[in-house]
Order: structure tokens, then C-alpha cells, then sequence
């Protein structure tokens, strides 16, 4: 029972770590750009969602609200920045989201500072119990909203105009320019879509774990993820962000116990430290040797 | 219809691809644009279709215009409404969509009577609509070739640009590809420019010729007086 009660609460994480991923392979997909800022928008989206909370707005209004700011951050970085980096190579503008994910920490530092900040309750307390394993609202609630999203997102990237036209301009900018696609319009929607995916994850994961300087970091779990799901797979990065989420609780509850126990009985290490946040790069190393292309990514072939 | 004065095109800011060009193409007739690699064909039909500023390229003098109004400057979906569809070389489509998606992403700029032009595309190639629902990349050479000369005729153009649309093909597929040109041109009255390394059929079925040769026009005349003579010796220069 009490492995089900991890999986379960590795599954709500895992689904904050899909939103995030999918952001990032939106971008990737569109531009070919790795955004190293993922983190960035993650936590400035949940310092958003902090101060219109603190502000007195129901946390509802102030989630959707730093939803809405997320979306013009997103919007705005992309066409100051990285739109008139349109002829540097893909290289130059991943330093570039590497500068914006310093400077999105530095504002941050300057306005809230650098402790661990109480986040306002997005859910109420409580918690529920369905065949013996139980799920704070928090948890379920934070499940919910981004299985909800992804799914949404899926469907709305699959079935409609502009999701088709995101895709398109994924496949082949010059074939979408060609039939009238504006390729770098696509490109700021995939950012502000981006931003946006990030500032709904960094607010449910500050809600999960407290609010610090130190949510942005979420970026770098993201990256394992999107390789295990294969670069350029939305569906991947959303089963690859929950296989992750189950991975670390099963080793911060489970594994990490029982290699202390024998470490305790046979040598004088009393702890392993944490170990869950090892996993992801474990994974991401043994992923690459194995499987590089991921487990939804497909090796490029093309008849000719 | 359109006309081409004076165009220069430079690559990097440094490389000349066109010097000068003067260039015309009138109301429902077919142009064949000639040359040997190099040329400079694709450049003139990317500099028509605004593609230059997304391969380092640029207009550095001279004019472009369509139907009086100026293509200069403009981007490739304001060109594309104007009426003007090119067919890139190297076919280029959306090779992970399905050959039915990549039809409908080619409407999105004229949404009004696409269920009408995706008919009449399909009544063109028949197997687009066998293969509806399969990815592009499966597709063969000939097949990929008819899938975006198709996607070309969902922007409802009035002229159609198509960058070497035999490279690669069969002898067979290239007849078919220019019988298809020609019934464009008939049935529909619409402008073509092809440009061609060198394909006889291609004689056979323009009512003007261009030959280019590093980045200049070396000959401009109708097919009939243009001898194999003439391009070979053009070409080998």
C-alpha cells in the first residue's frame, strides 16, 4: 500500500514536470532552440501568482492572472530578445535563454529575496482517502490541473488551425513560409505558450514544496525529461515527466531508506543525502547510451 | 503581370547571385526559365516569392512587381495573398503531416472556396486522395512532387513559380509533371515560370524562354528560336 501512496504522489509531481517539459519541447520543436530560461518563467510565474495571492486576490483570479503575465513575459522576451537573433546561430540564442534565466533570478532576488517564502494555500487543506491510500487536495488538485492541461494542450496542438500551423512550422519553415505561415509569429506563440505552461508548473510545484530562488532549478529536471521522452514529442515529454515524478518518490521513500539501513549495518555512512534528485541525471545518462532518441522519439529517416 | 527591373540579390552582403536582371512574365502564358546550376534561377523565383531575407539574402537593387504593386520588402504570406505560389526545389512540404493536413495548412491564407480548391486538386492527382490520411514522407519523389504543387494550387494562385520540379524524377514522372503544367495553364489560365536546368518538354510547352548564366540574362527569346546550339553553347560557357 504504502508503494501505491508514493506512485500516487510521484504522479502528481510528474505532471508539474510534463507541463514544464511540454513548454520546452514546444520551443524546441518550433525554433530549435533549447530554453535553458524554462526554470526562469517557472519560478517567476510562481512569484507572480505569490504576490497577487499576498495582494488580496482569490488564489484562483491570481493564478489565472499570473497565467496572463507569464504569457506576456513570454511574448515580450521573445520579440525583444530572441527575434532579432533570428540570423545567429541556434547556439548564440541558447546562451541567450541561459542570460535570461540569470536575469529573471536576479529581479526575483532583488524584489523577494533569497529565503524560502510560505506560499499562499491555492487549494484547501485537507485531504482525501480512496482505497487506502491518501492524497492531500493539494496533490490531487495539482494532478488534476495539469493532467487537465496537458491534455488540452495535446488536443489543441492535434485538432485545431493554429495547432496545425505550430506543427507546420516544427516540420519545415520553408515549406510553411511558402504557403504563407508568418514562421516568427508561430514562434512567439510557442514562447508565450511556453511561458505560460512554465508559470502554472512553478506555481503547482510552490504550492506542493514552498516558494525559493531555488524553483527555477526545475529547468534542469525538465531537461532529463524531454530526453527520455525524445525531443520532439509532446506525448513523451508527458509520460516521461510522470515516469520521472514516480521515479523520485519511490527513491525518497523507498530506495533511499533501504540503502541507509545497509550502509548503517555494515559501514558508518549514516546517510545518502537526496538521492531523488540524482535520479533524473542517472536516468538522463543511462537514456542517452540506451536509447538516444528517447522513448517516443524516432530516428530521423527520410525517403529520398 | 510581373516585372523584374534592374535586380541585383547578394548573399551575406557579399556573394552577387543576380546582377541586373530584367525579367518578364505576362497574363496566362508559361516561362521557361533555363540555366545551368548556379545560374541564378532560384534566386530570381526566391526574390519574387520574398525568401530572400530567410536564406541570408537580399535584394540590393532594382525592382520587383506585381500587378503594378511592389514585392519589395514584403513578406512571403503578404506575396503568397497577392496571388503568387512558389514550389520550392528540394520539394518542400510538411513530411511528419499527413498528405491531408499538409493541404489544409496550405488554405489557411484563403480559407474561402477551400473545400472547392481541395477538390480540384484532387480531381489533378487522384493519389493525394488515396493517400489522404498517410504521412508525407512516405510518399514517393513523384508523388512528394505532386503533393506540393497541389498544396501550391490551395493558395489560388494566379502565378505559380516552380523551382525545377523535374530534379530527381523518372523520365515518365517528368511528362507527367509537365502535362500537368499544361493543363494548369489551359483549363485553369494561370501564369506559370518554370525553372529548368534543361528538359526538351519543357520547349515544347513554354511560350517564352530566359536563359540565365552567372546571375545575368544571357538569352531572352521565344522557344522556337532557340536552337539545342544556342543552349548548349550558353551552357558550357
Amino acid at each position: 500500500m504504502f508503494i501505491l501512496q508514493l506512485i500516487v504522489a510521484g504522479l502528481a509531481v510528474g505532471s508539474v514536470y510534463a507541463i514544464i517539459a511540454l513548454g520546452i519541447v514546444l520551443i524546441y520543436k518550433c525554433s530549435g532552440v533549447v530554453n535553458f530560461a524554462q526554470g526562469g518563467y517557472a519560478m517567476l510565474g510562481a512569484f507572480f501568482t505569490y504576490a497577487l495571492t499576498t495582494a488580496g486576490l482569490p488564489s484562483a483570479a491570481a493564478l489565472v492572472v499570473s497565467l496572463l503575465l507569464m504569457g506576456v513575459v513570454g511574448a515580450l522576451t521573445q520579440t525583444l530578445i530572441l527575434r532579432p537573433m533570428l540570423k545567429a546561430p541556434v547556439v548564440a540564442v541558447m546562451m541567450a535563454t541561459l542570460g535570461i534565466l540569470i536575469i529573471f533570478r536576479a529581479i526575483c532576488l532583488l524584489i523577494w529575496g533569497p529565503d524560502q517564502i510560505g506560499f499562499p494555500k491555492l487549494f484547501p487543506d485537507g485531504s482525501i482517502e480512496v482505497g487506502g491510500i491518501f492524497m492531500t487536495y493539494n496533490y490531487v488538485a495539482a494532478f488534476l490541473l495539469s493532467a487537465v492541461l496537458c491534455g488540452a494542450f495535446l488536443a489543441f496542438y492535434r485538432y485545431t488551425p493554429l495547432g496545425l500551423m505550430q506543427r507546420c512550422t516544427a516540420d519545415n519553415t520553408r515549406a510553411a513560409l511558402a504557403v504563407g505561415i508568418h514562421v516568427s509569429n508561430q514562434v512567439t506563440i510557442a514562447w508565450t505558450a511556453s511561458a505560460m505552461l512554465a508559470g502554472l508548473g512553478g506555481s503547482l510545484l510552490a504550492s506542493l514544496n514552498g516558494l525559493s530562488l531555488g524553483l527555477s532549478n526545475i529547468g534542469l529536471v525538465a531537461f532529463p525529461v524531454i530526453v527520455l521522452g525524445g525531443m520532439t514529442s509532446l506525448p513523451g515529454a508527458v509520460v516521461a515527466g510522470l515516469i520521472l515524478g514516480v521515479l523520485q518518490a519511490v527513491t525518497d521513500g523507498l530506495l533511499t531508506p533501504a540503502i541507509e539501513r545497509v550502509l548503517r549495518d555494515y559501514t558508518e555512512i549514516y546517510s545518502v543525502g537526496a538521492l531523488q534528485q540524482v535520479i533524473p541525471y542517472a536516468l538522463l545518462v543511462v537514456v542517452l547510451l540506451v536509447r538516444p532518441q528517447g522513448i517516443f522519439g524516432s530516428k530521423e529517416s527520410e525517403r529520398v | 503581370m510581373l516585372e523584374v527591373r534592374g535586380l541585383s540579390v547578394r548573399y551575406d552582403s557579399v556573394i552577387a547571385a543576380l546582377e541586373g536582371i530584367d525579367f518578364a512574365a505576362s497574363e496566362g502564358r508559361i516561362v521557361a526559365l533555363l540555366g545551368p546550376n548556379g545560374a541564378g534561377k532560384s534566386t530570381l523565383l526566391k526574390a519574387v516569392a520574398g525568401m530572400l531575407p530567410f536564406e541570408q539574402g537580399e535584394i540590393s537593387a532594382g525592382r520587383v512587381e506585381f500587378g503594378g504593386v511592389s514585392l519589395k520588402g514584403k513578406h512571403p504570406a503578404a506575396i503568397t495573398r497577392a496571388g503568387i505560389a512558389l514550389v520550392q526545389d528540394g520539394r518542400q512540404c510538411f513530411r511528419n503531416l499527413t498528405v491531408g493536413e499538409n493541404l489544409r495548412a496550405a488554405s489557411f491564407r484563403h480559407a474561402e472556396g477551400s473545400a472547392e480548391r481541395l477538390e480540384l486538386v484532387l480531381s489533378y492527382f487522384p493519389i493525394l486522395g488515396e493517400f489522404y490520411e498517410r504521412p508525407a514522407g512516405f510518399l514517393s519523389g513523384g508523388q512528394l512532387q505532386m503533393l506540393v504543387i497541389g498544396m501550391a494550387l490551395m493558395l489560388q494562385p494566379r502565378l505559380l513559380l516552380l523551382d525545377e520540379p523535374s530534379l530527381g524524377l523518372s523520365p515518365v514522372m517528368v511528362q507527367s509533371v509537365f502535362a500537368i503544367v499544361e493543363r494548369l495553364h489551359e483549363e485553369l489560365g494561370m501564369s506559370v515560370i518554370v525553372a529548368e536546368q534543361t528538359v526538351p518538354r519543357l520547349m515544347e510547352i513554354a511560350d517564352d524562354v530566359y536563359v540565365l548564366s552567372r546571375g545575368q540574362v544571357a538569352l531572352h527569346a521565344p522557344p522556337q528560336a532557340i536552337s539545342e546550339d544556342d543552349l548548349q553553347r550558353l551552357y558550357l560557357s
